[in-house]
C-alpha cells in the first residue's frame, strides 16, 4: 500500500470527488472509515466527499445536480431492502466512475441477508407487535395499511427480499468484512486515488481461505472426525488451538482470508463474514459440505445427531451471504402450499 | 465461441421409433454455438463414424454432442473418432437418449421433450469441457513381493524376466510358507515338499529373484511406479555361499529350545535348520538364545564349521531398494486358542492343532510321522473339532473355507496310520466346495470306526481333562447335553491374517478387515488390488483360502502388474483426475483424510495439500468438500456440472 | 388448469445407479419422464452447490443415487453423499423446501426394479408437493442493471 503523503502530489490540480452512502446496515461500515482516525483526515485533505450523509450535510439534489460520472468513485454499504435505498443507489451507480460494494452487507447481503428466512409481513409483524421489549398499544406500523384509512403508506417502499449491492447496480469491485478492516477501506480508497482499477469483480482480501493466515494454523490436523459439534459455553477450549480441531464449528476453511483473523485473535471462530472464495458460488452449502466431512460416523443415527450438533444450519452458514446464496432464502411459503 | 455439431443417432428404429427426431433436431439446431444437428441411421458404424470425422475436419468443429446410446456403450468408440479428427477426446458429450430415455419412456411426446433436455444438457456441458491430456511418467519395472509362501513365489517367478528383478523379503529364514510343512495335500494327497519342490528349486536359483530371508519391510515411500522401500535383514551368521549344509555345526551346538517351525514339537539347537528338507538348506543362528550372544565365551558352531561359513560378526542390514509395485503375500496365521480357553489347548497335553498335526504326520517331521500320545501309547479314540473360533460373533464371523476338507483329510489319514481307531467329527455345518470336496468326503465318510456329531453351533462344545483321556462335553442336534472321552482332540482352528498383520498394514496403509486379512478393492471385479495402486494382495493375507487359490491369486497379481507395468517403458495416467490449484489453497487440511487411496498429501514447505495423478481416480469427493472450490475434478468440473443442470431445467424455455 | 409436471433431476453414480438406469433401459422398464439424469462418477462427488443449482434452476426435486454402502468403487464416496444430505435436508427445511424433495438412496448396477420403483415414488411425491418456487430477486423498481 502506497504511502498517504504521497497522495499530494497525485491529487494537484482538481480533486477527486468521493461519496459514501449507507443504506441497510447497522452503521458498522461507517465506522471502518472513521477508523482510519487521522490517516481520514489525510484523504479529505486530497479528496472532495460530495455525499455522505453519516458526517457531511449533503442531499440527494446535490447528487442528482453533478454530471453522470463526475464524482470519482462511491462507497456503499449496506443491502438494499427498500425502495429509496435502491433509488440512491441507482443515481450514485450513473453519477460515478466506480461503484465499490463497501462491507458484507453490500457485497452479499450480510447479517439483514437474513431477514431472507421470513416474510416481510412477518417480520414487520414482529418489530411492531410482538417484540416483548415493544409497548405498542396502537400497533402501528409504518408499512402498510395507515390507521386513519388514507390508504398504502410505504409499503411499496419494503422490499420482499433483501438483496446484495450487485443484484441492483453493477459493482465495480468489493471491500469485504462485517465491519471491513481499516486497512482494507483504505486500500480500497488508495486504489481509487492511484487510478488502481482492479479486475471488475475483484473482492479485497487473499484469494485463499482464513486457514492460510490463521494464526492457530499450525494445530490443524490432518484427520479429524467428530461425532458431534460442541458450543463455545459447552466445553473448555485451548486458546491457541484450531476450533474446528476442538469441536467447535469455524468457517475459516471456507471464508475468504485478509481479515488478519481478527474474530481468531479475539478467541472467536470465524462466522464468515468475508464471504467465499471465488470459485465457490455458495459459501453456506461449502461450509456443509466441508463440516459434513468431519462426521465421525455413517451410521443414520449418528449422523442425525452430528446434524442435530448444528441447531441452525441455515443461520450459522448463511451469516453474512443469505441474500446472494443459491436459495437466497426461504421459499416463498404461499406459493409452495398450493 | 465453439462451434458444435450434433449428432442424433437414429439407432435403427430403437431411437427413431420412440422420439420425434425431427423436433430433436430442429431444437439442436437453435441451441447456441451449435452449428448443425444431424441425424444418422446407425451412427457407431463405420459410415456415421466416418461422418463425424469428416465434419470436424470440413466444418472446423471445436465439440462435439452425440445423442445416442449410453456413453457406457459407445464413449471410448466416439472419444477415439473425434481425437483421429485432430480434436481432443474430450470435448465429447454423450446425451444419453437410448437407455435412459428412448427406451424408459412410454409416451411419445414426453420422450421427445426429455430428449431435448438432455441435448441441450449436453451442449450447455460440453462447451465447460477443457481439453484432458494423457500423462506419463517414469516408472520401475522392478517388483517387491513381501512373503515367501506358495503365493508370493508363484508371482516371483511369473514376474521374473530378463528386465525385470524381484526382491522376495521373506520374514523367516526359509521358503515355502505353511504349505512347504504339509506332508499331504488334500485331496490327493500327494506329499508337500514333493508337490512344490519344482516351484521352490525354480524359485531359488532364478538369477532375476532376489531372496531376502530373515528380512521386514520397514518403511515404503512413493506411490505406484516408483516406490522406495526400505528393507531390514537379521544376520544369519552363517554365509550361504560358503555353507553345504552339512549340519555339523547343529551337533556341535550345546544350547536346546523349543523348534517353532515343528510347531513346538521339538527341541532345536540355538543354531538350527528349521526343518528336515527346508529350503534354502542353510543353518541360521538364534541370537537370542545362542550362548555367544548372552555374553558366554562359546563359539562351538564356529570352530565345528570345517567351511568357515559361520561369521559371528555378522550384523544386521539395512538396504533400500526401488520398485514400480508390491505384492504383499504374507499368508495366515490359526487363531489364538488362548483366546478360547473351553477348547482346553495348552492345559492338555493331547490336544493339538491341525498344523501341529500335520507336523506329526510328516514322515520327516519331529515324530517320523507317528501319532503317539505323549504318553507313548497310540491313541485310540480321537476327536477331530471343526470352526474353532470361526462362524461365531464371539471371535470371526465367516468360514475359513478349507478346514473341513482337511479334517476329512486327517481322518483319512489317521485311519490309515492308526489301525482300529475311532474318529468323531465335531461339526455345525460341513463345507466342501470345488470339484473334489464332495467326492473326496463321499470316500471318507464311508470309513468304518468314523462318527459324525452334528452342533448346534460352534461353540457348543467343551473339553476338558478327564483322568489320563479328555472329556468332550457338547449339546447335540435337539440342544440336549452329551458327553464322550476320546485320548487326542485335533482343532481346527479359524485362519487369520498373519499376526503381524496390523504392522504391515500400517507400513504399507492397507486397509484390513474381518480376521485381520487385507482388504481387496473390490471382492468381486479386483480381488488382488487394494485401496492402494500398485499394492497387490495375495494369498492368505487377503482371505482364507486354499494352496490352489493362493498360487492362482499370486500368479493374478503378477498378471496385473506385467500388463501394466513394463520394464523400461513408461506408465500413462489416467486423465481424469482431480486437481489442486495450489494459489487458492489455504491448507485447511479436509481433504486429506477424504481419499481412500492416499491421492493427497500435505505439502509442508507451501502449506497446500497436493494431488498425486497417479493415485487419483478422479472421484471429485475431496473436490466436493473443498470448501474453498480449489479442487477442480476434472472433467466433472462445478462448471460442467453446472452447465449440465441448467441445460436439463432449460425446458421453461423450449 | 395445467397439470403439475414436476422436474427432478439425479445425479446417478456412474458404477452403480447410472448402470441401474441403463439396465432399466435395456429391460424397456418405462418410468416417468421426469427425472432427468447427471453422471457423475461418484455419489460423494454431489457438491451441496449442485443439489441448490439443481433448485434454483428449477427442479422441483433432486434425487442423489449412489453405490450401497460398502460398495462404493472409490470406498467411502458414497458415505461422504449421506453426511452431506443429513445436514443439508435440515438446512433445506430451514429454507423452506420440504425435505422430500432431495432423496438420497442407493442402487446397485443390477437394481433396476429398485431404480424404476424410487424413481415412481419420488415423481408422486413431487406432485403432491407441488412446484416449488424459490424466493426471487423481485421487488426493485427496475430489475436490468444499470451501470451508468
Amino acid at each position: 500500500m502506497s504511502d498517504l503523503s504521497q497522495l499530494k502530489t497525485l491529487s494537484r490540480g482538481k480533486k477527486p470527488k468521493i461519496a459514501l452512502c449507507w443504506c441497510s446496515s447497522c452503521g458498522g461500515c461507517e465506522e471502518s472509515v472513521f477508523d482510519l482516525a487521522e490517516e481520514l483526515v489525510d484523504i479529505m485533505a486530497v479528496t472532495d466527499i460530495v455525499f455522505w450523509p453519516a458526517a457531511l450535510d449533503a442531499k440527494y439534489q446535490d447528487v442528482a445536480a453533478l454530471a453522470d460520472g463526475e464524482i470519482t468513485a462511491t462507497l456503499v454499504n449496506g443491502a438494499i431492502r427498500m425502495e429509496h435505498q435502491e433509488e440512491m443507489a441507482r443515481l450514485l451507480r450513473r453519477k460515478s466512475q466506480w461503484l465499490i460494494a463497501h462491507g458484507a452487507c453490500a457485497h452479499l447481503g450480510g447479517v439483514v441477508g437474513l431477514a431472507n428466512f421470513h416474510g416481510s409481513a412477518d417480520l414487520l409483524n414482529r418489530a411492531y407487535q410482538e417484540i416483548p421489549t415493544v409497548h405498542h398499544p396502537a400497533g402501528i406500523c409504518p408499512f402498510g395499511e395507515a390507521p386513519d384509512g388514507a390508504g398504502q403508506v410505504g409499503k411499496r417502499g419494503f422490499y420482499e427480499t433483501v438483496l446484495p449491492l450487485n443484484r441492483m447496480v453493477a459493482v465495480d469491485f468489493y471491500i469485504p468484512g462485517c465491519p471491513p478492516p481499516p486497512e482494507l477501506v483504505k486500500e480500497g480508497l488508495m486504489m481509487v486515488l492511484e487510478q488502481r482499477l482492479p479486475p471488475a469483480g475483484t473482492i479485497l482480501g487473499k484469494r485463499q481461505a482464513l486457514c492460510q493466515s490463521c494464526p492457530r494454523r499450525g494445530s490443524l490436523p490432518e484427520t479429524l472426525r467428530l461425532k458431534e459439534f460442541s458450543r463455545m459455553h459447552q466445553v473448555t477450549w485451548d486458546a491457541a488451538a484450531c476450533f474446528l480441531a476442538q469441536g467447535i464449528i469455524c468457517l475459516g476453511p471456507a471464508t475468504r482470508g485478509g481479515c488478519q483473523a481478527r474474530c481468531l485473535q479475539g478467541n472467536m471462530p470465524c462466522r464468515g463474514c468475508f464471504g467465499p472464495l471465488d470459485l465457490v458460488r455458495d459459501q453456506g452449502a461449502k461450509s456443509l459440505s466441508f463440516l459434513a466431512s468431519l462426521a465421525d460416523s455413517a451410521d443414520p443415527e449418528d449422523l442425525q445427531r452430528f446434524a442435530d450438533s448444528i441447531p441452525d444450519p441455515g443461520g450459522l452458514f448463511y451469516q453474512f451471504s443469505l441474500a446472494a446464496s443459491l436459495l437466497k432464502g426461504k421459499a416463498d411459503d404461499q406459493k409452495n402450499n398450493h | 465461441m465453439a462451434r458444435i455439431g450434433i449428432y442424433i443417432c437414429e439407432c435403427g428404429p430403437h431411437i427413431k421409433e420412440a422420439i420425434d427426431l425431427g423436433q430433436l433436431q430442429n431444437f439442436g439446431q437453435g441451441l447456441a454455438q451449435v452449428v448443425f444437428a444431424k441425424s444418422i441411421p446407425v451412427l457407431c458404424s463405420p459410415e456415421g463414424q466416418e461422418i463425424i470425422g469428416k465434419d470436424i475436419r470440413q466444418q472446423r468443429l471445436s465439440r462435439v454432442v452425440v445423442a445416442a446410446c449410453s456413453p457406457k456403450e459407445h464413449e471410448d468408440t466416439f472419444r477415439k473418432i473425434v481425437r483421429q479428427a485432430g480434436l481432443n477426446p474430450y470435448f465429447l458429450q454423450i446425451a444419453n437418449i437410448r437407455e435412459q430415455c428412448a427406451w424408459v419412456t412410454a409416451d411419445k411426446q414426453a420422450a421427445t421433450d426429455k430428449a431435448k433436455a438432455l441435448l441441450a444438457a449436453a451442449v450447455k456441458r460440453v462447451i465447460q469441457h477443457e481439453p484432458l491430456e494423457t500423462q506419463e511418467i517414469e516408472c520401475q519395472g522392478d517388483v517387491l513381493v513381501v512373503g515367501a509362501g506358495v503365493a508370493g513365489m508363484s508371482a516371483a517367478l511369473l514376474l521374473a524376466q530378463p528386465q525385470r528383478r524381484v526382491y522376495v523379503v521373506e520374514k523367516s529364514p526359509c521358503i515355502g510358507g505353511k504349505a512347504a510343512r504339509h506332508a499331504h495335500i488334500f485331496p490327493h494327497l500327494e506329499c508337500g515338499s514333493c508337490v512344490l519342490a519344482p516351484l521352490l528349486d525354480e524359485f531359488l536359483h532364478h538369477e532375476q529373484i532376489e531372496l531376502l530371508t530373515l528380512s521386514e519391510v520397514q518403511g515404503v515411500a512413493g506411490f505406484y511406479g516408483n516406490f522406495t522401500v526400505r528393507i531390514k535383514q537379521q544376520a544369519r551368521f552363517v554365509n550361504p555361499a560358503a555353507c553345504v549344509g552339512c549340519g555339523l555345526c547343529l551337533e556341535a551346538c550345546p544350547v536346546r529350545v523349543r523348534n517353532e517351525f515343528n510347531e513346538g514339537l521339538e527341541e532345536r539347537p540355538g543354531i538350527f535348520l528349521p526343518y528336515t528338507g527346508v529350503l534354502p538348506p542353510v543353518p541360521v543362528l538364534d541370537k537370542k538364545h545362542c550362548l555367544h550372544f548372552r555374553g558366554q565365551h562359546c563359539q562351538a558352531c564356529r570352530e565345528a564349521c570345517p567351511f568357515g561359513a559361520i561369521s559371528l560378526a555378522d550384523q544386521d542390514r539395512l538396504q533400500e531398494i526401488n520398485v514400480g509395485a508390491i505384492i504383499i503375500a504374507t499368508g495366515f496365521d490359526l487363531f489364538d486358542l488362548q483366546k478360547a480357553p473351553q477348547y482346553g489347548y495348552g492345559r492338555m497335553e493331547n490336544v493339538y492343532t491341525s498344523l501341529e498335526l500335520e507336523r506329526l504326520l510328516d514322515a520327516a517331521g519331529p515324530s517320523g510321522g507317528q501319532v503317539l500320545l505323549r504318553n507313548g501309547r497310540m491313541p485310540e479314540r480321537i476327536a477331530l473339532v471343526h470352526c474353532v473360533g470361526s462362524r461365531t460373533a464371539r471371535f470371526n464371523d465367516y468360514c475359513s473355507g478349507v478346514c473341513c476338507q482337511y479334517a476329512l483329510k486327517f481322518a483319512h489319514l489317521l485311519h490309515q496310520k492308526i489301525p482300529g481307531v475311532s474318529l468323531i467329527h465335531f461339526f455345525t455345518d460341513l463345507c466342501l466346495p470345488g470339484k473334489e470336496g464332495q467326492r473326496f468326503a463321499n470316500r471318507v465318510l464311508r470309513l468304518p470306526g468314523l462318527e459324525l456329531r452334528r452342533l448346534p453351533g460352534p461353540e457348543a462344545l467343551e473339553i476338558t481333562a478327564a483322568g489320563g483321556k479328555i472329556a468332550i462335553t457338547y449339546q447335540d442336534g435337539e440342544g440336549g447335553g452329551e458327553g464322550v472321552e476320546v485320548d487326542l482332540v485335533v482343532l481346527a482352528p479359524a485362519m487369520e491374517g498373519a499376526r503381524n498383520a496390523g504392522e504391515i498394514a500400517r507400513i504399507f496403509d492397507l486397509p484390513q478387515g474381518a480376521g485381520g486379512f487385507f482388504t481387496e478393492e473390490s471382492n468381486r471385479l479386483a480381488p488382488v488390488a487394494t485401496a492402494r495402486k500398485g499394492i497387490m494382495v495375495a494369498g492368505c493375507a487377503q482371505a482364507p483360502m486354499d494352496m490352489a487359490s493362493a498360487i492362482a491369486q499370486g500368479q493374478a497379481a503378477a498378471g496385473m502388474i506385467i500388463s501394466d507395468l513394463t520394464p523400461g517403458a513408461k506408465l500413462a495416467l489416467e486423465p481424469v483426475t482431480s486437481e489442486i490449484d495450489a494459489h487458492l489453497c489455504s491448507g485447511c487440511k479436509i481433504c486429506l483424510s477424504l481419499c481412500s487411496f492416499q491421492a493427497l498429501s500435505y505439502d509442508e514447505v507451501d502449506g497446500v495439500a497436493a494431488i498425486n495423478a497417479v493415485l487419483c481416480r478422479g472421484c471429485g469427493v475431496c473436490a466436493a468438500a473443498c470448501p474453498s472450490g480449489a479442487i477442480k475434478a476434472k472433467h466433472f468440473s462445478d462448471r460442467a456440472i453446472t452447465a449440465e443442470i441448467g441445460g436439463l431445467l432449460s425446458d421453461d424455455r423450449f | 388448469m395445467t397439470v403439475f409436471e414436476p422436474r427432478i433431476v439425479g445425479f446417478l453414480c456412474g458404477w452403480c445407479a447410472y448402470e441401474g438406469a441403463d439396465a432399466a433401459g435395456r429391460a424397456r422398464k418405462t418410468y416417468p419422464a421426469h427425472l432427468r439424469i447427471v453422471r457423475v462418477l461418484c455419489s460423494g462427488r454431489v457438491d451441496p452447490q449442485f443439489v441448490l443449482e439443481a433448485f434454483r434452476q428449477g427442479a422441483d426435486g433432486v434425487m442423489i443415487l449412489g453405490c450401497h454402502p460398502g460398495e462404493c468403487h472409490y470406498k467411502e464416496g458414497n458415505l461422504q453423499a449421506l453426511k452431506m444430505t443429513a445436514i443439508l435436508k435440515k438446512l433445506l427445511g430451514q429454507c423452506g423446501i420440504q425435505e422430500e424433495r432431495l432423496r438420497l438412496d442407493w442402487v446397485a448396477a443390477g437394481e433396476y426394479g429398485k431404480l424404476v420403483k424410487i424413481v415412481g415414488e419420488m415423481v408422486e411425491k413431487v406432485k403432491s408437493l407441488g412446484p416449488l418456487r424459490l424466493r426471487e430477486d423481485g421487488g426493485g423498481i427496475n430489475s436490468a442493471l444499470t451501470r451508468h
